[in-house]
């Protein structure tokens, strides 16, 4: 379920970004699950289609939907790739740190270190 | 006297009281009626009537258009009227019943609207919500079947060579035209209204509306009613007594599909679980 409160301080077309975001990472809504369309959930939500499409593009900038001219938006495997990917390197991480012997905290700033690094850029632009 | 409901609706206690009931039938008594689907509710109520009542007119209508409009050749005693007359005037009848039945579905509209409006948030489903989940593969066979059926009958009863048939098939033409007109507008606006609701109870009972709204357009009764006006009907074991013949089994076969597709439902839990196992596997 989407619930939109008019009354939050958070824009509405966020609202509606972060809880399909959140329900396509915790697979409430699973790879393949087509979306309503920009007019019909407008609709229902009491939106502006505008709003809802702008939540849309963020979410199909994020890989995690996909749309097809035709067919609507669906659910797409992409962001499914990514954490899988995601996963792999983490592991490959960890074999690293074991065969080094690298301990766990260090390697945990380690990390943090490089998240920050690779998420300076982005922030500033 | 009116009445408080548990969310704090005033609403009088007999349409709150309609709206437990209808909940508890749906297997979801533990949700509290509220005086926005009380509200929904009562206009489908008395929108069903009327849509009833109007089906009954429209049937006397036409009935009343083909005993007017008796071939003076054939029964000189009767009453008579052009042909392009007596057509014209059913066209017109159709156009009457089409133009009422849109006026109701607009009442129905406006409440859901002004209800919807009233809602301090809004909720809806993140995914597609569409014919399969709502009217289901069954009833859209059963209602595109029956129209089907009812239109190649009519049609052969159309080659006929006796004028009397091909009339009384003409008539059923242009009133199965309407019916189906009708069942399309209803069917459209049941399948792309706005949902109306602001939690998960809400949001269950308002599919559960649009389900039982698309069951009661989806049924066709009118059309099992439209044949008997051909003059074989009304006289069976005339040359043309196979077409009644097929027109009753293709009620018989509708009724057996619409009593298979209720129990289906049922031995699933009824409308709220049927609805939820659709949605995941639409």
């Amino acid at each position: 379920m989407i619930v939109i409160d008019p009354a939050s301080a958070v824009p509405p077309f966020e609202q509606l970004r972060a809880q399909l975001a959140q329900q396509i990472l915790d697979h409430t809504l699973v790879v393949g699950t087509r979306l309503p369309t920009i007019r019909r959930l407008a609709a229902d939500l009491g939106l502006a289609a505008n709003t809802v499409g702008r939540a849309y593009r963020e979410l199909e900038e994020a890989g995690l939907i996909e749309t097809r001219r035709a067919a609507g938006s669906f659910v797409s495997a992409a962001g499914e790739n990514a954490r899988a990917q995601a996963h792999r390197a983490a592991a490959d991480y960890a074999a690293v740190i074991a065969r080094t012997g690298i301990g766990a905290d260090e390697a945990l700033r380690i990390v943090g270190a490089a998240l920050g690094h690779r998420a300076a850029p982005t922030l500033t632009n | 006297m009116p009445t408080v409901s548990p969310r704090g609706d005033r609403k009088p206690p007999d349409e709150l009281e309609r709206a437990r009931l209808w909940l508890a039938g749906h297997g979801l008594g533990e949700i509290p009626p509220t005086a926005a689907l009380a509200r929904r509710l009562a206009v489908r109520q008395s929108c069903r009537l009327a849509g009833s009542l109007l089906l009954a007119g429209f049937i006397l209508a036409v009935a009343l258009v083909y005993t007017v409009s008796n071939d003076p050749a054939t029964d000189p005693s009767g009453p008579s009227l052009p042909p392009s007359a007596s057509l014209l005037l059913l066209t017109a009848v159709v156009a009457g019943l089409v133009a009422v039945q849109a006026l109701l579905d607009r009442r129905v509209r406006r409440i859901d609207r002004q209800v919807a409006a009233a809602l301090p948030r809004r909720a809806a489903h993140p995914v597609r919500v569409g014919w399969r989940a709502v009217l289901g593969r069954p009833r859209a066979a059963l209602v595109a079947g029956t129209f089907a059926g009812a239109a190649a009958l009519t049609a052969g009863a159309l080659t006929s060579a006796d004028p009397g048939v091909r009339y009384g098939a003409a008539v059923v033409l242009i009133a199965l035209c309407g019916v189906a007109a009708v069942v399309l507008v209803q069917l459209r606006h049941v399948l792309t209204r706005p949902a109306v609701a602001d939690d998960e109870a809400s949001l269950t009972a308002d599919v559960i509306l649009r389900i039982e709204d698309a069951r009661e357009t989806a049924t066709p009764t009118m059309v099992w009613c439209l044949p008997w006006y051909l003059p074989t009907a009304a006289a069976p074991g005339t040359a043309f007594g196979w077409w009644t013949v097929s027109w009753i089994v293709l009620i018989v076969v509708g009724a057996v599909v619409l009593v298979a597709a209720n129990l289906a439902d049922h031995r699933r839990g009824g409308l709220a679980a049927a609805h939820r196992e659709r949605l995941v596997n639409p």
